[in-house]
């Protein structure tokens, strides 16, 4: 038995340990081949985000949505319901939240943030729930469905930013900026780091014990793996279509509002930046455990901020990280689309 | 010499340990109908699929013409000829009736392109050739079922197939479709065609076949000419001797009914034949009440309904005498449901999760302060029912990891656990080994005896026999036979309403639809 479980450990380390040996090897390729100075870009690239409290607070800071994206999907995953709308819901949290501190600039600290955290959670919340309630009414696939709402909201919101919200005076697509007293305090300067790091790894503790200790956590696990069981066993398993979703929305929502008030103080056209699509990788690496997205989250952002001092000290571009990224995403998801055919076609087989 | 024969086959499924066919004998002579007949589980379907290569025996020959042969796969088994209906039809919706019976072997053009033409052309002639109504160009969605079968036997045509493999042909089709079916097979066998019916409908077996194999636990109990059987003996080889079970079924007096059925049926829009048709039963406090049949005769769906699984179309449950026709099953438990089910794999435990957190499961609201489940005491109600059970587990293991006896176990002490008045047992030793299902016969009677009422939803009439005060038989879906146990019954009679040779029903009152808010 524990012979066993250290036998999975094993296979699935090496396996990620594998992955992510093949991502580094690519982009020490990609340098070699497009670089002049090949030696100075990697040294940047591997080390780079370590060597000034600049580039190491930006990395921590990176990781914070991230936390947040990752815990939202590895929510809905673990329900086998799964949000890929997490880009619009995450874009939409940042709108509202921007429209709720925009509209009460004189309001104290706290109420504000409050009042926009609790915005940006909703909308997520409703966006990914509608998802989640077509599915239980209609049968409709959350896979698709939220992708395709997600679209449409990301056209939305830009219509709003740059438009009706653009803000004159600025040379950018973006609103106008948050007031003061509603930004998050940085903690760790002259880095972007935020106080919101402590929330987002407080969020990930509180998510596992809800998934692992609480009730509603058991009842969705359980519709997670087996639904025909959950359903005999008189789990009510059609809100937990609904319910893991809304949650993952929340996430995603809370997501884009700390981008906000933490890093950008306003809404830039497509300020997720990819917060959403990562947020799957970030999960899929944690393989869904919520305490596993912290590093999984800091993984990611370390594979930006690398390609960024890169760039900054070398003759690279900062898309380096992205082809990184984009090497992990592709094997990490093949292994994980692998092993969900295995499973069924275990299944089958019995 | 004979066409196919098949000698000493043997197949033994290792995950489940299933000695599915033990040395099994076919002989099938060219240009005959040969039915293979038996129970669920007595092997038939299995041997057909080694003969169509999609399973491979462990031991045993197969000859054809005297040749010896290995199929590895349908694809081989079609260049030899021989060809397989299946009972759940495997077309694509989408596609023409010409598509679906070229696909994997279509004509092409410059070994590229489709030949739709020749495609139409070829199907064509083999439809006209067999004297088929069916105009190749429609497309398999718009078919009615029995079409849809002559699209598959067109489709083994196509591929030349001289032995033809029917597995349970009628089970979908209506009565004109089956004329229509058993009209073909005729056409096919002055056509020199061979055919093996697989049935468990004696009167197939008589109408059309000319020689007779009959199966049970996977062995060849007899061959006969069928000129010289008639359904009667038939069923009794089917059935097999009564075997007493090592149980003792004391007295005991019978109570207020505890679940009720009134007029239960099921029937889907647009299929003829009502999945259920008007079952009415009670199971009383204290009695063991024992529903027999061959699968597919609605004994699935009577556990089903009462499980809250499935909603009636008409009629209504009791359960305590309380109306819970359109309750959830969670609400069903709350009313005082137990309930073991057939499928104890997929849904009568979660396999990838731990012993404990299956056996929570329909009552993890006990075991909540303020929303937090309690470890130490689910961990201490997990450690109570392994030991009263004696299941070989820990509460923190895999239930995967456990046999397929403690499994059951398991699932038996988490739903005897809630103690409620009635409990269903449905296919509850199948595939068990002799000492655990004795240990759920005994958990059976000893609740009875306890004054729950007991449901025993069975395929097995040695446990009907043994266990059950009453017992009821099924029959497409109707209840066709009421018998109290005695000793007058026996395997056989029940056997012979199993296989609807006898049938006590009258006509009964059409119920109201099920209005559900």
């Amino acid at each position: 038995m524990d012979k066993r479980r250290l036998a999975n450990l094993l296979s699935s380390t090496t396996g990620l340990a594998l992955t992510i040996a093949i991502a580094f090897a690519i982009v020490v390729l990609l340098i070699l081949i497009l670089s002049d100075e090949p030696g100075r870009a990697i040294y940047y690239f591997f080390i780079g985000p370590f060597t000034k409290a600049f580039y190491f607070g930006n990395m921590l800071n990176q990781a914070i949505p991230l936390i947040f994206t990752g815990l939202g999907i590895a929510v809905a995953f673990r329900s086998s319901t799964f949000n890929l709308g997490g880009e619009g819901q995450a874009y939409a949290g940042a709108l509202v939240a921007t429209v709720i501190l925009l509209a009460m600039p004189t309001a104290p600290g706290i109420i504000g943030i409050v009042a926009a955290v609790v915005g940006a959670t909703l909308i997520g919340a409703f966006l990914a729930g509608l998802s989640g309630f077509f599915n239980m009414r209609w049968g409709t696939q959350t896979l698709i469905s939220s992708w395709l709402l997600s679209a449409a909201v990301i056209l939305i919101a830009d219509y709003f930013v740059t438009g009706p919200l653009d803000d004159p005076a600025s040379s950018m697509m973006t609103t106008a900026k948050i007031a003061e007293q509603f930004r998050f305090l940085r903690i760790y300067l002259p880095s972007k780091l935020d106080v919101s790091i402590v929330f987002a790894a407080a969020l990930a503790i509180g998510t596992y014990f809800f998934m692992q200790r609480t009730h509603w956590g058991y009842e969705m696990r359980m519709c997670g793996i087996n639904r025909e069981f959950s359903r005999y066993a008189g789990i009510h398993v059609g809100k937990y279509l609904v319910i893991p979703m809304a949650i993952s929305g929340g996430f995603h929502g809370l997501a884009g509002s700390v981008t906000l008030m933490g890093t950008h103080y306003r809404c830039l056209k497509g300020i997720t930046m990819g917060i959403g699509w990562n947020g799957i990788a970030v999960a899929l690496i944690a393989k869904n455990n919520p305490i596993a997205v912290i590093p999984a989250a800091l993984f990611f952002a370390y594979l930006n901020e690398g390609a960024r001092a890169a760039m900054l000290h070398s003759d690279v571009t900062v898309e380096l990280a992205k082809i990184g990224q984009a090497v992990i995403f592709f094997l990490v998801t093949a292994q994980a689309l692998y092993g969900l055919y295995n499973s069924r076609k275990k299944k089958v087989a019995a | 010499m004979a066409y196919l024969e098949m000698q000493g086959i043997t197949k033994l499924y290792p995950t489940s340990g299933v000695l599915a066919n033990d040395g099994v004998d076919l002989s099938v002579e060219e240009n005959e109908i040969h039915a293979v007949i038996g129970e669920n589980g007595a092997g038939k379907s299995t041997l057909m699929k080694l003969l169509y290569g999609l399973e491979h025996p462990d031991a045993g020959e197969v000859r054809l013409r005297g040749k010896p042969v290995t199929i590895k796969d349908p694809l081989a088994a079609n260049r030899l000829g021989i060809g397989m209906v299946h009972q759940h039809f495997k077309l694509v919706p989408d596609f023409t009736v010409a598509e679906n019976v070229v696909l994997a072997s279509e004509p092409t053009r410059r070994g590229m392109f489709i030949d739709r033409q020749t495609a139409i052309r070829d199907v064509g002639k083999v439809i006209e050739e067999h004297g088929f109504s069916i105009d190749p160009k429609t497309k398999v969605q718009s078919l009615t079922v029995g079409q849809m079968q002559q699209v598959e036997i067109i489709k083994m045509l196509y591929r030349n197939a001289e032995l033809l493999i029917l597995d349970e042909p009628t089970s979908v089709l209506t009565e004109q479709e089956i004329e229509r079916l058993f009209e073909t097979l005729r056409n096919l066998i002055e056509r020199c065609r061979t055919i093996i019916l697989i049935t468990h409908k004696l009167d197939e077996v008589t109408r059309m076949s000319d020689r007779v194999t009959v199966m049970r636990g996977g062995k060849v109990v007899a061959v006969r000419e069928t000129k010289d059987v008639d359904k009667r003996e038939l069923s009794r080889l089917m059935v097999g001797k009564d075997i007493l079970l090592e149980v003792v079924r004391g007295p005991t007096a019978f109570g207020d009914p505890v679940l009720e059925l009134r007029d239960i049926s099921i029937s889907i829009r647009g299929q003829e034949r009502s999945i259920l048709d008007g079952v009415s039963f009670q199971v009383r406090a204290g009695e063991l009440v024992g529903i027999a049949g061959v699968g597919g005769n609605g004994l699935a769906e009577v556990e089903d309904v009462i499980g809250g699984l499935r909603r009636a179309t008409s009629g209504s449950i009791l359960l305590h005498g309380e109306d819970v026709t359109c309750l959830s099953p969670g609400q069903l438990r709350d009313v005082g449901l137990a309930y073991v089910p057939a499928d104890r794999l997929r849904r009568g435990a979660s396999l990838p999760t731990s012993v404990r957190e299956n056996c929570i499961a329909t009552k993890h609201h006990d075991f909540l302060q303020t929303g937090v489940l309690k470890l130490k005491s689910i961990r201490a109600f997990t450690k109570r029912l392994i030991e009263r059970f004696s299941i070989d587990a820990a509460e923190g293991m895999r239930v995967g990891n456990l046999s397929g006896g403690n499994i059951q176990k398991m699932i038996l002490a988490r739903e005897l656990a809630s103690e409620t008045d009635f409990i269903l047992f449905s296919e509850p030793t199948w595939g068990l080994d002799v000492a655990s299902s004795q240990f759920v016969y005994e958990q059976m009677l000893e609740l009875r005896e306890r004054g729950a009422g007991v449901l025993l939803i069975s395929s097995n009439l040695d446990e009907i026999l043994g266990l059950a005060d009453t017992i009821l038989v099924m029959y497409r879906g109707r209840i066709v036979g009421r018998l109290e146990n005695a000793e007058a019954v026996s395997k056989e009679v029940i056997g012979e309403y199993m296989l609807g040779l006898r049938d006590d029903t009258r006509s009964e009152p059409i119920a109201a639809e099920v209005q559900c808010g």
